[in-house]
């Protein structure tokens, strides 16, 4: 920005630290310092109760998880969340984006509507979703038994065999309707003119999608996965309120073993080494992207 | 001849098309409208559940008749939900505006001004879009401890504004710098200083990303749900989630369609104001995403 034709650098460095420092103050204090405090911690031992923290360890809490077979297992069951969970919300939001991308009456209006399970509280959804599932009068066993499939009535979250895909599938519920908003921008944003000239050529509206379409859309399709992919690995309070990570452990993931081990089991160590774990995690796939991804660099982490 | 037999083929393959065409809008149709019920059928079930009576829950009805709206009132006294709703509004309200205020003036320094260490400065603004708030969870738990203030208000407000910064100066700086240069330049040479131009030139054009950020945190604050319930622990304190989470073990989970008038009571005016400014939410919600 070429403000002034003899740029003075103090003033300049003044002004800009001016309007940022107070940003800067409470992100150093909110962000930065309990990075290095949460890293620090997982380089020790500590109960989270006696007035300094306990002996260095160095890696012994890393060591610890990696022999701890919870933690693989909450580790495979954050990857399948996410494994499962993006593919579905980004295809299911991909196909009613492209149904709704044309003149439709009460277009609007679905849109609206598609959007509600966005806006709705995480815990009330949690809590409608524990009663649809719950084995006796459930809405879902009670509509199984309605359609004469009375045989597939499952305790479904109560079986650690269907309680992830259970899970997952109130996460896909509540996100589509994002997927959905931000495909549907991007596919009005799409040049009008090259897609009526292919329509012209004779290309019909299979070719048009798959061939036109969803390659034009390939970095808004990435960018929704990407966002779906690092929600996905934050996810707590859904698995926390409806499962609490059982039945054992079917459904434990990152998020939920280190509120356990926290503060319920005291080990600030253990806990403190899943964070930095987790952040790990979420910061390479968000680097990653950078690469995949040029258009949307902003969303990395610089 | 030749010219008879084009013209009947041609209609008939136009039939032919216009059979398609119909039958593509019926499943189009059905499609939408299958993924439409399986969208709002949760949200009715509940407000159906909530004018239930236990008799009527257990006889797996789906229509609450006779209805039960004396549940409304039981619930309001039961999850004691006036006190949530005002905990609630005041530690999302204030957050919130410290944070929007806050917000527009790092992105009014990051976009519009050149200074040293303005690249690192960007640099954390991004981390903290990105990074898991699980990272600061313990921190943040050992040190509200230390300072005494778990279970008071600003151990909410504080961190949620802390959390809320980094979307609202990514989206601000985002705004700042689409601005025109002239406005400024105008003020400038009329005199005015930096802060007077942001306060009176440039912050007032800003009002559409404004209210963006301040959908975006009302919404994050007011559903928040780790932190609160990690940082307030007691009753008198609780927010809504967290008074909520707390009737699942109480006596009221017995009670189901008491529960139900609560998630009823509690969603009710989050989905009021998103039905009355539903594009400042669509815009809120997905600004991260999309970028203007």
């Amino acid at each position: 920005m070429r403000l002034h034709t003899a740029p003075r650098p103090w003033r300049q460095a003044a002004a800009g630290y001016g309007f940022v420092g107070p940003a800067l103050v409470i992100l150093g204090a909110f962000l930065l310092y309990p990075i290095v405090y949460s890293l620090w911690l997982s380089f020790h031992e500590w109960d989270g109760y006696t007035p300094h923290w306990g002996p260095f360890v160095g890696l012994e809490n890393y060591r610890a998880l990696a022999d701890d077979e919870v933690f693989w297992r909450a580790m495979l069951n954050s990857i399948v969340f996410v494994v499962v969970r993006t593919p579905l919300e980004v295809s299911l939001g991909f196909l009613l984006a492209l149904l709704l991308n044309r003149r439709l009456a009460a277009r609007s209006l679905m849109r609206t509507l598609f959007f509600v399970p966005v806006v709705m509280s995480l815990i009330v959804v949690t809590i409608i979703f524990q009663r649809v599932y719950e084995p006796n009068t459930g809405l879902l066993n009670t509509f199984l038994r309605g359609i004469g499939l009375g045989a597939w009535a499952h305790p479904w979250l109560g079986d650690p065999a269907t309680a992830l895909p259970a899970v997952i599938a109130v996460s896909v519920w509540k996100n589509v309707g994002f997927s959905l908003v931000i495909l549907l921008a991007g596919l009005q944003s799409l040049p009008h003119d090259v897609l009526e000239a292919a329509r012209v050529d004779g290309a019909n509206a299979w070719q048009l999608t798959f061939r036109m379409i969803t390659p034009l859309m390939r970095p808004i399709l990435a960018l929704t996965a990407l966002l779906s992919i690092i929600g996905g690995l934050k996810v707590f309070d859904l698995i926390f309120i409806m499962t609490r990570g059982g039945p054992t452990y079917s459904t434990e993931v990152l998020a939920t073993m280190l509120y356990r081990e926290a503060f319920e089991l005291n080990h600030m160590g253990v806990a403190s080494a899943i964070a930095v774990i987790l952040v790990a995690v979420v910061l390479s796939i968000a680097r990653v992207q950078a690469f995949v991804l040029p258009e949307s660099q902003e969303w990395g982490t610089g | 001849m030749s010219m008879v037999a084009t013209t009947a083929s041609v209609a008939r393959a136009q039939r032919l098309v216009g059979h398609r065409a119909r039958a593509g809008r019926g499943v189009l149709w059905a499609v939408l409208l299958v993924a439409l019920a399986l969208s709002i059928a949760p949200g009715l079930y509940m407000v159906s559940l909530s004018l239930m009576d236990n008799p009527q829950l257990f006889a797996g009805r789906l229509v609450p008749w006779p209805p039960h709206g004396e549940n409304y009132p039981r619930a309001w006294v039961a999850s004691n939900i006036g006190r949530l709703y005002w905990n609630s509004l005041y530690v999302t309200t204030v957050s919130m505006v410290v944070t929007v205020a806050i917000s527009a003036l790092a992105g009014y320094g990051l976009g519009r001004i050149r200074f040293a260490g303005r690249g690192l400065a960007y640099a954390i603004v991004l981390v903290g879009l990105t990074i898991p708030l699980q990272i600061a969870l313990i921190p943040l738990f050992i040190n509200l401890r230390t300072l005494g203030l778990l279970n008071t208000p600003l151990a909410l407000i504080g961190p949620y504004t802390a959390f809320g910064l980094a979307f609202g100066t990514y989206i601000m700086k985002g705004f700042f710098e689409g601005l025109p240069r002239e406005l400024e330049e105008a003020a400038r040479l009329d005199g005015a200083g930096d802060f007077r131009i942001f306060a009176w030139v440039m912050l007032p054009l800003t009002r559409p990303a404004l209210a963006t950020v301040a959908i975006f945190l009302f919404l994050q604050n007011w559903n928040e749900f780790l932190f609160a319930l990690t940082f307030v622990t007691e009753g008198r304190m609780r927010t809504l989630p967290t008074g909520i989470y707390a009737l699942l073990s109480s006596e009221f989970y017995g009670n189901y369609p008491i529960l139900a008038a609560s998630l009823v009571l509690f969603s009710v005016p989050v989905l009021v104001l998103y039905f009355l400014f539903q594009r400042e939410f669509i815009e809120g919600l997905t600004a991260g995403a999309v970028k203007h």
